[in-house]
Order: C-alpha cells, then sequence, then structure tokens
C-alpha cells in the first residue's frame, strides 16, 4: 500500500475511533505527537483504542503494551509499522 | 458509641461459608482456577476467582420458595446475607426492624448473564425471567423482599470499591442514630463482560496473579458475595462479638478513568482520613490487607501511599492472591478477612510472591503467620473513576 | 442541610431557566431530554467520549462545579449510569466474539463514571459515591450527604442524580409493559384510565450547604421503605414527618410521583386521601416522565416553589395557598417509596 494513502486513511480513522469531533483530517498531520501535552493529548485508553483500530482495519496485532509506545509516537510510526507487519 | 461486627457471612473461591474461607486461608491455599462455570472464550485461557459450583445447585442452597428470575449474582448474595444474619444471631424481629438498615454493593448486578442481556435488550424474542434482574440493585431489593426488611436499603456502586463503601455508610447510619443495626457488605460474579472489559485495559494476567511482587502482570478476576452485621453497642449487649468497626476514609484521586496517580494522592488521604475518623495513631495498625489487585499500576501506588502515610509501614498483603479481584464484594469479603485476621491473630500472607517489589522494606507478608498480636487492621479498596476507601476494625 | 444552588438538564426548558414559566407537553412515550450546546463548558477532548449520561451529569453538573472550589464532596444517584455505553459494549463483545475489544464503552458504562469524572474535571480529591439502588438512588445519595453533615465532615456538596433513556432499556421495560402502548399527549398523562406510563430521563444537581446563607431551600430530611404493605405506607409517612416534629397539617404542599399508570398510581391516593386532603398537590412526571431518579426532579421543583417561584400550570393538580413545606412523596414500580422533605429556607 502506498504510504501516503495509508497514512490519508489512519488519520481518518484516528478520527472516527478517538471521535476526535473537534478535527478535521487536514488538521492532524502525519508527524503531529499522539500523546503529552503538544499535539493530540491522547492517553492510555485512547492508545487501546488505537491498538484495536489497528488490529481491526489493518489484521496487525500488537499485543505487549511497551512495544505499543514505540509504535504509536506520531502517524508516521504508525505507517511504518503497518507496513512492515502487514501479512 | 462502639459499633460492632457481630456476624459475618461470605461465599467466595475459598468456599461456601466464613470458615471454609478461614481454612484456605490459613493453609495458604488459593481459589484460583481455570473457569468451569463462566461462558466466554477466555474460560480456560486465564485464571479465575470461581465459587465451586453451579448456577443452579447454588440456587438450590437459596432458602426461599420463589427462585424465578434469580441470578448467579442473587444466588451468592443471599448465601453470604443469610450466613451473616445467622451468626449474629439476629431474630425475625431484628431482621423486620425499621431500625434495621441493609447497605449492598455491586458493580456486574445480573449483568452475568452477559448473553440473556444482549437478547433482551436487542427485543429478540420475549422478555426472558431475568429482565428485572440485570441492574446492580437488584439483588439487595430482592433480598429486602424476601426477608420483609422495612429499614434503609441501598445498593452502592464505586467499582471496586462499592462494598467497602457500602459497611461505611452502614457505619454512619449507625453512628448518626439513624439505624441501630446495618447488614453491610457486596456480591459480584463472573461476566462475560467484566472479563471482556478488563481484557480490553490490558490489566488480566494469564496467570495466577502475584500482587506486589516485581514482576506481577496484572490481575485474576473472581467472585463472591460478603457481609458483616454491625451493631451499636446498646443493641448486641451480652452477644460474641467479634470486632469494631473504628471508622473510614472516603477519597477521590482525581486523576485517570482506569489509572492512579503516581504522587497516590487519592491513597494517602483516604488512609488519613480512616485513621483520623477512627480516633486514633498511625502506629496502632499493624497489618494492613492491601488492596494489592497484581497490576502494575495499582500495587506500585498503593506502596508510595504507604510510605506517604507511615513512617515505618506495619505488614501488608493481599488476600486477592488467594481469590481474585472479587470486584464489588472485594472490599466487604476483605473486611471479613480482616475481622478473621483480628479475632485469631492471623495474618494471610501474598501468595506466588519470589520477588517483593524493593520498597516495600521486608514488610510483605509472604507466609501465614500467627505469632503476633493483631489489635487493629486497615482496609483498603480502590476503583475506577479514582474511587478510594479505607475502614479500620480493631479487637473488641 | 441547605440548598444553595440548583442546576437542571430535563425534558423541560430548565437548563436555560425557563421551565417555570413555560412548560413544554410531550406526545408518545419518551420525554428527552432538551440538552444544552456542551461545547461552550466541556473541552472537546473530554466531549468526545462521554455518552449521554455522562454528558448531561457533566453539563449539569458545571454550572455548580465552576463557581465551587471548596467542595466536600460529590454524591451522586443513578440506577443504570451508562447504559447505552453499557450495551454497546455488550454489542461489540457479541459481534467480535470476545476478540480484540475497546474499552472506552466499558470504562464509561460503570455508574460511577460520571462522579470519577466530574472529579477529574473538578480536581476534587474529597469524598465521592455513586448510589445506585434503583428508585431510590437519589434518596440515598441525599440520605449520604445528611450523614456527613451531621457528623460534620462536610460543610459544601455537590449532590445530583443522572438517568438517561436508553435505547436498550426502554426496549426490556417496554416488552416488561411499563410504558404505555396508546399514544397519549403529556396534558392527559394523568387522567389516563390504562396501565404503563412515559418514559424520561434528566439529571438534577444540588449545591448543599450545612450553612443557610445563600439558601434557597432547605432539605430537612428524607426517608424511604421497600414493599411496604398499603397500611404501611401511612404510617411509614406519619413516623416520618412526627421524627421531625411535624403533623400533616404542617405541610402545606405535596408534590406526587403520579405517573399516569393506573397499576400503581394508588398509592398517592392512599397518602393523599387519608393524610393531605386540603394541601397544595403538584405532579412533575407529565412534564419529565418516568424515570428511578426522577424525584430528583422533583426536589429541584420543590426549591423553586419555596424560592416563592410561581408552579407551572401543568403541574398544579390542586392549589391554594403558597408553598412553604413541601412533601415530596415518590415510589417506583410501587416497589420502593421514598420521602423528601423541603422546606422554605428561614432568611
Amino acid at each position: 500500500m502506498d504510504k501516503e494513502q495509508l497514512k490519508k486513511e489512519l488519520i481518518n480513522h484516528i478520527i472516527t475511533y478517538l471521535n476526535l469531533s473537534d478535527y478535521t483530517p487536514e488538521e492532524i498531520t502525519a508527524d503531529m505527537p499522539l500523546f503529552g501535552d503538544a499535539g493530540l493529548e491522547l492517553d492510555s485508553i485512547d492508545s487501546l483504542e488505537l491498538i484495536v483500530m489497528m488490529e481491526r482495519e489493518y489484521g496487525v496485532k500488537l499485543t505487549n503494551p511497551t512495544e505499543g509506545r514505540k509504535i504509536l509516537i506520531d502517524v508516521n510510526s504508525m505507517a511504518d509499522f503497518i507496513i512492515a507487519n502487514k501479512k | 458509641m462502639d459499633i460492632y461486627v457481630t456476624g459475618l457471612g461470605c461465599i467466595s473461591p475459598l468456599g461456601f461459608n466464613v470458615e471454609e474461607n478461614h481454612l484456605q486461608l490459613k493453609t495458604e491455599r488459593d481459589g484460583l482456577v481455570k473457569s468451569k462455570y463462566l461462558e466466554s472464550k477466555y474460560k480456560s485461557e486465564k485464571f479465575f476467582g470461581e465459587v465451586k459450583m453451579d448456577t443452579s445447585s447454588l440456587l438450590q442452597k437459596v432458602n426461599i420458595p420463589n427462585k424465578k428470575g434469580l441470578t448467579r449474582t442473587d444466588a451468592l448474595a443471599f448465601i453470604a446475607f443469610d450466613e451473616a444474619i445467622h451468626h449474629a444471631g439476629l431474630l425475625k424481629k431484628d431482621i423486620n426492624d425499621s431500625s434495621t438498615a441493609f447497605i449492598s454493593a455491586s458493580t456486574v448486578g445480573g449483568m452475568c448473564l452477559t448473553d440473556e442481556l444482549y437478547r433482551d435488550s436487542n427485543l429478540h424474542g420475549k422478555n426472558s425471567e431475568y429482565a428485572q434482574s440485570y441492574n446492580c440493585a437488584a439483588h439487595t431489593l430482592r433480598i429486602t423482599k424476601e426477608y420483609q426488611l422495612k429499614g434503609f436499603t441501598n445498593t452502592i456502586n464505586t467499582a471496586c470499591s462499592s462494598s467497602a463503601n457500602a459497611i461505611m455508610i452502614g457505619m454512619k447510619l449507625i453512628r448518626t442514630g439513624r439505624a441501630k443495626r446495618a447488614i453491610v457488605g457486596g456480591v459480584d460474579s463472573l461476566a462475560k463482560y467484566t472479563v471482556n472489559g478488563f481484557n480490553a485495559l490490558q490489566i488480566l494476567t494469564d496467570k495466577k496473579c502475584t500482587p506486589f511482587d516485581v514482576a506481577r502482570e496484572g490481575l485474576n478476576l473472581g467472585e463472591a458475595a460478603a457481609y458483616i452485621v454491625l451493631e451499636a453497642e446498646d443493641v448486641c449487649i451480652g452477644k460474641t462479638k467479634y470486632a469494631k468497626i473504628l471508622g473510614a476514609g472516603n477519597t477521590n484521586d482525581a486523576y485517570h478513568a482506569s489509572a492512579m496517580s503516581e504522587t497516590a494522592d487519592g491513597v494517602t488521604a483516604c488512609i488519613l482520613e480512616a485513621i483520623a475518623d477512627s480516633k486514633i495513631s498511625k502506629e496502632a495498625i499493624n497489618y494492613i490487607n492491601a488492596h494489592g489487585t497484581g497490576t502494575q499500576n495499582n500495587d506500585q501506588v498503593e506502596l508510595t501511599g504507604f510510605h506517604n502515610v507511615f513512617a515505618n509501614i506495619p505488614p501488608f498483603s493481599s488476600t486477592k492472591s488467594y481469590t481474585g479481584h472479587t470486584l464489588g464484594a472485594a472490599g466487604s469479603l476483605e473486611a471479613v478477612y480482616s475481622i478473621l485476621s483480628i479475632v485469631n491473630n492471623e495474618m494471610y500472607p501474598s501468595l506466588r510472591v519470589t520477588n517483593a517489589i524493593p520498597d516495600c522494606h521486608k514488610m510483605l507478608v509472604m507466609q501465614y503467620t500467627n505469632d503476633i498480636e493483631i489489635n487493629t487492621v486497615l482496609s483498603n479498596s480502590y476503583g475506577f473513576g479514582g474511587n478510594c476507601t479505607s475502614l479500620i476494625f480493631s479487637d473488641i | 442541610m441547605y440548598v444553595i444552588k440548583t442546576s437542571n438538564i430535563s425534558p423541560q426548558n430548565t437548563h436555560n431557566g425557563q421551565f417555570m414559566q413555560q412548560t413544554i407537553s410531550y406526545t408518545g412515550n419518551k420525554y428527552s431530554a432538551i440538552e444544552p450546546d456542551y461545547t461552550a463548558m466541556i473541552r472537546p477532548a473530554q466531549l468526545r467520549r462521554m455518552g449521554k449520561c455522562i454528558r448531561m451529569g457533566t453539563g449539569s453538573a458545571l454550572p455548580i462545579l465552576q463557581d465551587e472550589d471548596k467542595l466536600d464532596g460529590i454524591i451522586l444517584g443513578s440506577s443504570e449510569g451508562g447504559l447505552e455505553d453499557c450495551i454497546k459494549f455488550l454489542i461489540q463483545i457479541v459481534d467480535y466474539n470476545e476478540g480484540t475489544l475497546t474499552p472506552t464503552n466499558f470504562v464509561q458504562s460503570t455508574p460511577n463514571a460520571l462522579a470519577g469524572n466530574l472529579a477529574i474535571m473538578s480536581k476534587n480529591k474529597s469524598y465521592n459515591t455513586t448510589h445506585v439502588h434503583r428508585g431510590l438512588a437519589f434518596e440515598n445519595a441525599l440520605l449520604d450527604a445528611l450523614l456527613l453533615f451531621d457528623e460534620q465532615k462536610a460543610e459544601t456538596l455537590l449532590v445530583g442524580n443522572v438517568d438517561e433513556i436508553s435505547e436498550y432499556n426502554f426496549n426490556i421495560e417496554t416488552k416488561a409493559d411499563q410504558y404505555k402502548k396508546e399514544e397519549i399527549s403529556s396534558d392527559e398523562l394523568l387522567n389516563s384510565q390504562t396501565s404503563g406510563t412515559v418514559c424520561g430521563e434528566g439529571s438534577s444537581m444540588f449545591l448543599l450547604s450545612s450553612k443557610p446563607t445563600n439558601a434557597v431551600a432547605q432539605i430537612v430530611d428524607v426517608s424511604h421503605i421497600c414493599y411496604p404493605q398499603k397500611e404501611e405506607i401511612i404510617a411509614f409517612t406519619n413516623t416520618f414527618l412526627s421524627k421531625n416534629g411535624l403533623i400533616p397539617a404542617d405541610i402545606d404542599s405535596v408534590i406526587v410521583g403520579r405517573n399516569g399508570d393506573c397499576k400503581t398510581d394508588f398509592w398517592y391516593d392512599l397518602v393523599c386521601d387519608e393524610m393531605f386532603k386540603t394541601q397544595n398537590l403538584y405532579s412533575f412526571k407529565n412534564l419529565v416522565g418516568e424515570y428511578p431518579t426522577a424525584s430528583a426532579f422533583a426536589t429541584y421543583f420543590a426549591c423553586n416553589l419555596v424560592a416563592g417561584k410561581k408552579a407551572p400550570k401543568a403541574s398544579i393538580i390542586h392549589e391554594c395557598t403558597v408553598p412553604k413545606t413541601i412533601l415530596i412523596y415518590n415510589h417506583f414500580k410501587g416497589e420502593q417509596h421514598g420521602l423528601i422533605l423541603v422546606k422554605q429556607s428561614q432568611l
């Protein structure tokens, strides 16, 4: 899958799964931090939601929560992980 | 005016009554098993603190004529309630007196029937006989009706601290003279609903839980019901008394919906409030029955709370290593265990700990102990939503 | 204890304070709450996770929480909590066959999620409880507050309720014949001769204080009983009054939970015919529908009445004097009966 296309898709999924109704897809950039004070300000429950999203939408499983912290940095890192692990 | 514990009742993974529970505690035998009765695909993947009997056999132990609509939760509640009132020697006139309160707690209620609830709520066919049984208060109301209770009744749901709060409310009703006697506690049964909820939060371990071990991986879910009878001094003259309830603390951590603050704000304030409410010194506490679920977050935060409060932390342990986390029943089940500690001068260990968290300062109880005097026990319960409750019991 | 401030979201225009001047009529058996625009008070990052129950409760509590930095506790009553979230999670369990599920619905579905949420939003680390005793959940929340004030453990408390109409709860109760099958106007509801009632929802919040300064009303006492015999309810009501040093003649107004269900409205007749024949008599469920914690709305209504506001026409069954001492009598399905005594605050 084209990485740019995947990133666009991911941003839309993030908005839907996390119900980020105050964001338009254009407002979320691929290098925007998902967690922490800058960026989307997501929290630990959101990270679990994102793991479910990746499994349901792309069939990639992420079972180790500590591994999750390295993958759920921004949309770029999520896309890299999906491309590397998608069967 | 002192408030005494005059009766105990419980059913748990450790047994069908208080005596059986006590024996298992003393002999360091946990009740954690691969589930036999839970309808969930996780039943054989995870360990559960399951009550070792199927629901229809449990219902046979319930001594009422009409059992229609009774769930597993109801059955557990009836069994423990009945034991507690008999243990306290309450007469029918005591039970029916308007000064006798009944305060219960549950988080699952009749949702142990997850599939039936799914069908009923989505209009699949006619309502099942359980349509009025799902609510958290269903068991309280059923007991109230069958035993013809006429005083204050209540059901509390503050997640995993629910039944500790039921005990606290009962104590306050007696303290303020609004009741003379209170039957207090809670119940929860294993449910596909909660198993999947906790699993989605990734805090269930596949092994038996190891509270306060460095390598702890999460909690086991359990089921239980436990009730204690509290009586004002002037209505239990001459009766056998097992302990006193001294006081309670209730706070909120106000940090996160499903995790506790690293600084242990809620935990610390709660213990301090319980100590102040009990009008004792910190040093008087000689054993803590910890909340100790076995998750990374809970155990570390709870221990931080101990250090915030105590210069020298007293011996502590988590009996959830025996029973798993019985959710809404945990506070009252552990109150029963705390009272057993006092009555028998015993401490029940955190089982299976090989490498205790370093700052436990060797105070984590790792084996059964009966050679020190236990006068005053602190019992902690914490729940999602930041709810914290601590209870303090003492000898009579 | 004293009511300093009230806030309310209901099927009437209570969120903007218009309710006492003008009421809204409904047809059918669902009276849905009129929700304000929450975006003005709740950050989008928080709002995005809230189901209706938490949203309504938060929206109702915030006007009080925002001005109050020294609250000694948050005490709520809710029969069901976020039932909509609960069933959403249940559907996930079935649809994905217990696979990987998203936890938000689960976390939001516990009835104590609202009180926890309010604690986080207001950084309030004090006392926090949630009572779920179905038709007496709000009465028990009030009782909890009384206990804290009695023991002088609190000076100000936020006490309130929330219950939502969820599709699923509505389905179960409809099949259990709790709601009317025919379409009936709310103006006719209380004269209905058929069984069943209409479904409502809402959240009432009260800032309570141990001191009368700036109070709009006083909540003197609360009591309840389950599964009484017919003759018991009179004795129970008398005991409640005499415990508070009153006789029936001291009560000038009664608010009853009459809901148009011919199976259970007789309880109100029983008590009023025997004890309160000449008093003012008001209803409220023709305005907001039936739900387990509806007595919280009645308490809000009573506070407005003793504060000197005129009762809306649709609520008056019988009125002859200015309300100063009000007894709220409400039951849920004829099983759980509660009494709340509200008085004009002494200035």
